[in-house]
């Protein structure tokens, strides 16, 4: 997962031309590499000796998800289609393991993992077919619902039970 | 002469600044969608508003293409209610037409044109309301707009209007200084490196007091641009959080 560093601006001073291999968005001078364009510092080690440098823009291609990544993902409202997911960018759900209803709801907070970028016409893939994804959040009518096994979610307030494919969140990452 | 005193003995300009004081600037980035970059700046009351086009092919004659660089294409108007008086003629006047000239030298000297080269670079700006240093004004919100579409440059162009008078240099001229017989000049500068980009003068000056007067014009610029700064970063910070 790539995390954006720090913010910056044309004319900014990165680093020294010893340091680094200049990218996209920064210009040379003086031995010195300098931003130039407004956007994000981002630097990638290509297996040569030095990192590549470069700047990039918020909307850039560097930052969409890639096969294998894990995304979160909210279930958009499509009844008929096969689950399609909302990220920053659609995304569809592979259910051949998995029946829609009784796996996710509209609204749900989901963690997913891109199998496949799809093409022009088609959304990203995701699966939700290993222990680690599934609903992270689930909300019934009343309150946020709260997992009781791998297949289940009960709401505190009602106490009634719906079925959802949950998570199996690793403990550090749960709120105590 | 009683009024208008442009310096008082108390060192008060006819606006009530002290005289390196810069005007209110104010900013807005991204204010089209349908442009590549766009930007809105007020300094004081003048008001301008820029669009940038681009990189893009070269439009009509492919003569003016540039086999190594970008060919920059500006516009320099004034909307018709931008003075007190109704402007019969927004752009293809003389006026305008230098602007244009003095804006696309000021931007190629900021601008890797020779990132694109066969290409143009379009940036349109247009005064909505003029008070004084129309060409400073355009400057910085041509800059905004040039970042917002994500072309490369160098550094800001920050640019001011300074002038001299009583044995001082006033920062950023509004309208009523500027035609008060004050020797103004117009500065555009590359605030990191201290290039100058562009210098335009065209009153009476003792050679005497360039220097004082070009050094004023320099500081005032490097203030314009701490201004700028912060509009880009907070418009980065803004744009970064939506997506989230």
């Amino acid at each position: 997962n790539m995390s954006p560093t720090r913010l910056c601006v044309p004319g900014d001073k990165l680093c020294s031309v010893e340091d680094c291999i200049m990218g996209t968005g920064v210009y040379l001078r003086h031995g010195y590499i300098y931003s130039s364009l407004a956007g994000y510092v981002l630097r990638k080690n290509e297996g040569e000796e030095l990192p590549v440098i470069s700047v990039v823009r918020e909307t850039e291609v560097q930052l969409l998800p890639d096969v294998g990544a894990i995304v979160t993902c909210k279930v958009g409202w499509k009844p008929g289609r096969r689950g399609p997911l909302t990220d920053l960018f659609r995304g569809t759900i592979s259910f051949v393991q998995v029946e829609m209803h009784r796996s996710f709801r509209p609204g749900d907070i989901v963690l997913a993992k891109v199998i496949s970028l799809g093409d022009v016409q088609s959304n990203y893939l995701l699966t939700t077919a290993e222990n680690e994804l599934g609903v992270v959040v689930a909300h019934s009518d009343a309150a946020q619902m709260v997992p009781i096994s791998w297949c289940e979610m009960q709401c505190p307030q009602t106490h009634t039970k719906e079925f959802r494919k949950v998570a199996r969140v690793q403990p550090e990452y749960l709120e105590a | 002469m009683a009024g208008l005193e442009l310096l008082s003995d108390q060192g008060y300009r006819l606006d009530g600044r002290k005289a390196t004081e810069l005007r209110k600037v104010q900013a807005r980035m991204g204010v089209f969608a349908q442009a590549d970059g766009s930007a809105y700046l007020e300094q004081g009351n003048t008001k301008a508003l820029a669009v940038v086009y681009g990189p893009h092919e070269i439009r009509g004659s492919r003569s003016r293409a540039l086999h190594d660089r970008a060919v920059i294409n500006c516009q320099y108007s004034m909307a018709t209610f931008s003075t007190a008086e109704r402007k019969r003629r927004p752009h293809g006047d003389r006026k305008s037409t230098e602007m244009s000239l003095h804006l696309k030298q000021t931007f190629e000297a900021a601008v890797l044109t020779e990132l694109y080269p066969r290409s143009q670079i379009d940036i349109y700006v247009k005064i909505l309301q003029s008070d004084g240093g129309n060409y400073s004004v355009c400057v910085n919100a041509a800059t905004l707009a040039v970042i917002d579409a994500g072309i490369p440059m160098r550094d800001y162009v920050c640019a001011c209007t300074v002038g001299f008078v009583d044995e001082t240099s006033l920062a950023d001229l509004c309208y009523a200084e500027e035609s008060g017989g004050v020797s103004s000049l117009a500065l555009a500068l590359l605030p990191r490196g201290g290039q100058i980009a562009l210098v335009q003068m065209d009153a009476r000056l003792h050679q005497d007091h360039l220097d004082t007067l070009i050094e004023a014009a320099m500081t005032a610029c490097k203030g314009v641009s701490k201004v700028l700064d912060q509009v880009v970063r907070q418009h980065l910070q803004e744009a970064s959080t939506l997506q989230e």
